[in-house]
Parts: structure tokens; C-alpha cells; sequence
């Protein structure tokens, strides 16, 4: 891409996160749901392949809807309650809707059809932004109208989206899907806890940022996309295989790595409020999830496929990916559970 | 399914089981499942012409001699009616599609396409489709220029021992007399795109594998194998990837063996400048196109078609775009 347009656009999504991040304004929050939405439609079609096309055209649709769906909702709000605040939509007809709104945008269960089909149709890099980058505006609305919404709501689509983030994960070969499930699955964790503890929420979002961003970041600089080809990364990187194993047990919530550390925390927190089942079953549907991790791992480090010897000696190139946050987000995704006492302090 | 459903709703009232005068206007809207249930109403008893011939000769006599019989009418009597039961059709279809609907979640707990990962992993050669039945046939749609008002004609059976489907027929590029089609001349076959349940599209997933490979005995025609993607857009209908296959004639079966690699883009039947490669984890459709511009009887016998993945070919992908057209 020409590099002034690439500047512009990633300068424009910067700013659209940014500005809906901090405003407590309903409109401009909107307008930089906006701005991400069109400045994420070139990136997704950086590749002008069909597949990428659709995958483009399936993202603007779907946020399109869900930005016309939060735009009524605000003026419900306004209606009703004659101001634009954020943290003060009293309507629950209004607050629903936003909700579900931001669902969407979020890519949870039930509104999550979106995001493997649009994963799966773009490079790993465009991915990365959507199942990353993305998710900062809308969990930042979340947490500012959290005290407002229907908690049966955001228990119902956390509970399905853990389930169906396990359940649709399971018999897949390709690594984005593999990733976008992963993704569904995380964003129920992070909805469930929202009423109890919104600083949870954004403590699981920011593990889950890093632990997502080290995983594609290894896929990209292998040039990884399907299992079949994971499985001859240990010819290629054997240190980056190893590493893929320890950050895919950690994404998987396993102490002593860092992702045990906001389940452990959200689980706590829930059974501090009296709610057993809830965590209970949110444990164990997180088994789904982990049961196709320890696949990938099993298949990637754990054991040699057979393969024939032209797969094995490939030609050696000068990596042209650059890696310098890899090993710091690596570190970070892998040791960061002794540091759990000084979160709590933060609280 | 729907239809039916609509239908039921609209009239209010239950179909009778065993209905004097069903009409040809009800039965349109059931649908072709229900077809079967309701059909075999709308015809006349089949008689065999002599049959037809002696009820009516022994009326003759009858008359002629000391009772009469009942005159055989176009109406059957209603103890020789079929059971009709728009009840049951919908009951029976919508079992179907949740017994289908459990077999899929079945699956989905075992593995990718419902097999272990594993085996899919391991997998180096898979048959897609064989020709060993009439089933087989039913997965596949036969085409021609007779749908734009051309004069080819083509056929698809099961070929010597069912061991094979020919693919016969008579190519005529006479172009269409409508004003507007001023070249013709095409025959083909599809295949049907797999349904789930509730008829939700699926799609092959042959991202292990990176060659095609058929075993087929032609007539010397060159043919072309277009492979369609999995798209929930309309606009990308029309887009295909293909590549010629030269038949050899004569007695022996021949092997082709296609890389994925070599596959061109084409949308609404035109060949792209910029080129795309085929993306493996998506395929809805193969099909078979005729479209030499040779006028006269031609056939294609299809043994089976299947992917395998050949070591030797590292390819990514045959074309190059122009950095001017594709930046």
C-alpha cells in the first residue's frame, strides 16, 4: 500500500479508538466507532484477493448494523432522558440495545457469526488489528455504561459465547479460525465479570491482547496459517514452536502462566458475590477451549507428523519480519502470574 | 418445507387423509418432498393399453350381454386412493433435518469433517467424488446452451458395470434465434453443493492437499475443470478458477493430474488481468465445461475425482500479477 494512505489509515484508526475511549460523549464515541469501522475496511483488503473482498464486505455489514443499531439507541436515550452522557443510559430499552450493539461490534455470542468468516478470509497481520486492536472502543463503552445494563443479558451472551467459542473451535485446521473462536470465547469471560468488576474486564482484555498479539505475531514470521503447516514449524523455529506451546497453554488459562491469572482472579471475584454455578460452568466449558489448544500443541511440539524430507529442508531465507516486541510480549505472556498480588493492590 | 408450512397456514384447514379431488393448484405449493405424497393422486391409475382395452370391451359385452359393470371412470374409487398426508411430509422432513442436525454435532465432536484430526492431518490422497451408483449421479447437475435456447444436448448415466458415469451428448454452437446471443455452443456438468441440515451450504475443505487429480477417458475433446469457492455474496457467483484438460481418446483411462497452483481466475465467464489464487479451505463446486466450438456427438467417462497431495510440486501459485494493476 502507498505509504502515505497507510499512514493516514492507521493514523485514523489510532483516532477513532482514541477518541471513543475517551469521550463521554455518546455522538463522538459513535463517530470513532465510525472511523475504526471505515478505516478497518482497507486494512482488511490490503490483499485484494475475493476472499479478503468478502471478508470486507462482511465486517462493513455487520457494523454498519450494529453502529445503526447504537445510533438508536442513543437517540431513545435522548429522548427519554435529554442528555448524551455515557455513563447515565437509565433507559433499558435504550441500554439493551446499545448492548447489544456493542455485542456485535465485540463479535460475542449470539451476534459472533461475523468474525471467523471475516478472521479467516484476511491475511494474519489485518487479523491481528481486528481481534486486537478492535475490541479496545467497544469494551471501553461496556465499561462506562456498566452499571446500566441488563446483567441477564451480559450473563446470557458471556455463557453462550464461551460455549460456542469451545464448542465451534473444536474441529478446526485453520489457525485464524482457531483464533477467532478464541477470541468469542475470551469476550464471554470478559462480559460475565463486568457487573461484578469492570477493572477485571479490562485486566482480561489487556492479557488477552498480549497473549493474542504474541501468537499471531509467531504465526506471521512463520508464515503459519493452516495445521498442517504448524506441524513443520519445528524444522523451521524450533525456539518459536516451544514458545508457541508455552502462550498457547497460557491463552488457555493454565497456571503458572499469565492468562490463569484473570480467571483465577474472575472466578474468584464471582465466588466472592455468592455465584457458584456460573463459574463453575464457565470453568468447565473452558476445557473446550483448552482441549484444541493442547491439539495445536500437541501437533506443533509434542510430536513429529510424518512429512517428506522436501518439506523438512525448505531454503533458509533472511527473515524480513521484523520481531522486536516478540520476545517482551512472549515474557510478558508467559511470567506475569507472580505479579498478581500487586493487581489487587491496584484495585 | 417452507412453502408447505406457508401453505398450511394460509388454507386454515387440514388437508383430508384420503382427499376425492385434490387439486394440481395445491399440490404446486407443497413442494417436491411432499410430491411424493400427493402425486401419485393426480394420475390415472397407469393401465397398460390392453388392460385400457378390455374394461372397455367387457363393457361392450355387457351391454351387449345381461348385466352392465361399473363404467371404468377417470375417478378412482376412494378405497383405491394413496394415502395423502401433508401432515406426515412435514413431520417426516423436519425429522430429517434434525436427525441431520445431530449427525453434525456428532461429527463436530469427533473432528474436521467428521474424523479424527488425525487422519485429516495424515491424510496425502482423498476420493471426493466416485461414480459407483445412480446415487453418485444425483450429486451432479448437467447443463447446456439449451437453457439460453441452444441446440446441445447432453446426458449423464452410470457407464459399463457402474463403475463409471459417462457424460454424452451432441454439441451444436448454432447460436440461439433471440437477437441477442450471437455465439453458443456448451455443455457441462456441476456438482451439487453440499447441504447440511435445514439445507445450510457446506463446503470442501482441501487445504492438506495441492493437486487434483481425475481419472477420466475422453474422446480427444479438450474440456475445462472450474472450481468455485464458498461465497455468501452474489457478485462472487460468477467467479470461477479453471484449467484445461485434453483428453486423450481412445481405449485407455487416463490420469490428470491438475496443481491447484495452475487454476486461473475468471468472473462472469471473462479471464481476469489481475489474477487471485485458488484458496483451498473453501470449495463449493468442480464441474466440467465442453466449449470447443466443434459441432457433433462428444463423451467424457468419469471414474473418480480426488485430491491428493503430490511432494514434488512446490508451486505456490502459476501467475504474476502487474504491480500496475495490482498494487
Amino acid at each position: 500500500m502507498n505509504p502515505l494512505a497507510l499512514s493516514l489509515i492507521l493514523t485514523t484508526l489510532l483516532a477513532g479508538t482514541l477518541i471513543t475511549m475517551m469521550s463521554s460523549h455518546w455522538l463522538t464515541a459513535w463517530m470513532g466507532l465510525e472511523m475504526n469501522m471505515l478505516t478497518m475496511i482497507p486494512i482488511l483488503m490490503k490483499t485484494t484477493n475475493p476472499r479478503s473482498t468478502e471478508a470486507a464486505t462482511k465486517y462493513f455489514m455487520t457494523q454498519a448494523m450494529a453502529s445503526m443499531m447504537l445510533m438508536m439507541a442513543l437517540t431513545i436515550n435522548l429522548m427519554y432522558s435529554g442528555q448524551w452522557s455515557i455513563t447515565k443510559m437509565t433507559n433499558p430499552v435504550a441500554s439493551n440495545m446499545a448492548l447489544m450493539a456493542l455485542m456485535t461490534k465485540l463479535g460475542s455470542a449470539p451476534f459472533h457469526f461475523w468474525v471467523p468468516e471475516v478472521t479467516q478470509g484476511v491475511e494474519l497481520t489485518p487479523g491481528m488489528i481486528l481481534l486486537t486492536w478492535q475490541k479496545l472502543a467497544p469494551l471501553s463503552l461496556l465499561y462506562q455504561m456498566a452499571t446500566y445494563t441488563n446483567t441477564n443479558l451480559i450473563y446470557l451472551s458471556g455463557l453462550l459465547s464461551i460455549l460456542i467459542g469451545g464448542w465451534g473451535g473444536l474441529n478446526q485446521t485453520q489457525l485464524r479460525k482457531i483464533l477467532a473462536y478464541s477470541s468469542i470465547s475470551h469476550m464471554g469471560w470478559m462480559l460475565i465479570i463486568l457487573p461484578f468488576n469492570p477493572t477485571l474486564t479490562l485486566l482480561n482484555l489487556t492479557i488477552y491482547i498480549m497473549l493474542t498479539l504474541s501468537i499471531f505475531m509467531i504465526l506471521t514470521n512463520t508464515f503459519t496459517t493452516s495445521m498442517s503447516s504448524l506441524t513443520l514449524m519445528w524444522n523451521k523455529t524450533p525456539a518459536m514452536t516451544i514458545m508457541l506451546m508455552t502462550t498457547l497453554l497460557s491463552l488457555g488459562g493454565l497456571p503458572p502462566l499469565s492468562g490463569f491469572m484473570p480467571k483465577w482472579l474472575m472466578i474468584h471475584e464471582l465466588t466472592k458475590n455468592n455465584s457458584i454455578i456460573m463459574p463453575l460452568t464457565m470453568a468447565i466449558m473452558a476445557l473446550l477451549n483448552m482441549y484444541f489448544y493442547m491439539r495445536l500443541i500437541y501437533y506443533s511440539s509434542l510430536t513429529i507428523l510424518p512429512s517428506t524430507n522436501n518439506m523438512k529442508m525448505t531454503w533458509r531465507f533472511t527473515n524480513t519480519k521484523h520481531t522486536m516486541t516478540l520476545p517482551t510480549l512472549i515474557t510478558l505472556s508467559n511470567m506475569l502470574l507472580p505479579l498478581t498480588p500487586m493487581i489487587s493492590m491496584l484495585e | 418445507l417452507i412453502m408447505a408450512l406457508v401453505h398450511k397456514l394460509l388454507n386454515g384447514v387440514y388437508i383430508l387423509r384420503k382427499c376425492q379431488m385434490p387439486s394440481a393448484a395445491s399440490c404446486l405449493f407443497l413442494g417436491p418432498h411432499s410430491a411424493d405424497y400427493c402425486s401419485s393422486s393426480l394420475q390415472k391409475p397407469a393401465a397398460a393399453p390392453g388392460k385400457a382395452g378390455s374394461p372397455q370391451r367387457k363393457t361392450e359385452r355387457d351391454l351387449q350381454g345381461h348385466h352392465q359393470k361399473e363404467v371404468d371412470l377417470d375417478i378412482t374409487s376412494p378405497e383405491e386412493m394413496p394415502e395423502v398426508s401433508f401432515d406426515k411430509a412435514i413431520r417426516d422432513e423436519i425429522k430429517d433435518h434434525f436427525r441431520r442436525l445431530k449427525d453434525e454435532f456428532v461429527s463436530h465432536w469427533i473432528g474436521p469433517q467428521g474424523r479424527p484430526l488425525h487422519e485429516v492431518l495424515l491424510e496425502q490422497a482423498k476420493v471426493v467424488w466416485q461414480f459407483r451408483g445412480k446415487e453418485d449421479l444425483d450429486k451432479w447437475i448437467v447443463t447446456s446452451d439449451k437453457t439460453i435456447g441452444g441446440r446441445s444436448e447432453v446426458f449423464l448415466k452410470m457407464g459399463k458395470n457402474n463403475q463409471s458415469a459417462l457424460l454424452y451428448g451432441n454439441l451444436s454452437s448454432e447460436a440461439p434465434q433471440d437477437g441477442e446471443s450471437s455465439r453458443s455452443g456448451y455443455c457441462g456438468m456441476v456438482s451439487r453443493i453440499p447441504r447440511g441440515a435445514f439445507e445450510r451450504k457446506k463446503s470442501y475443505d482441501w487445504s492438506q492437499f495441492n493437486t487434483l487429480y481425475l481419472r477420466v477417458r475422453g474422446d480427444g475433446r479438450p474440456w475445462m475443470v472450474n472450481i468455485r469457492e464458498d461465497t455468501d455474496i452474489v457478485q462472487r457467483k460468477n467467479q470461477m478458477y479453471s484449467y484445461f484438460m485434453f483428453t486423450r481418446g481412445g481405449p485407455y483411462w487416463q490420469e490428470v493430474k491438475i496443481p491447484f497452483s495452475k487454476f486461473f481466475f475468471s468472473n462472469q465467464g471473462r479471464i481476469r488481468d489481475t489474477q487471485f489464487q485458488l484458496l483451498l479451505d473453501k470449495i463449493s463446486s468442480i464441474g466440467f465445461t465442453l466449449a470447443d466450438k466443434v459441432d457433433g456427438p462428444f463423451f467424457l467417462e468419469i471414474d473418480f475425482i480426488g485430491v491428493f497431495t503430490d511432494p514434488a510440486h512446490t508451486e505456490e501459485y502459476a501467475y504474476e500479477n502487474s504491480p500496475d494493476l495490482n498494487p
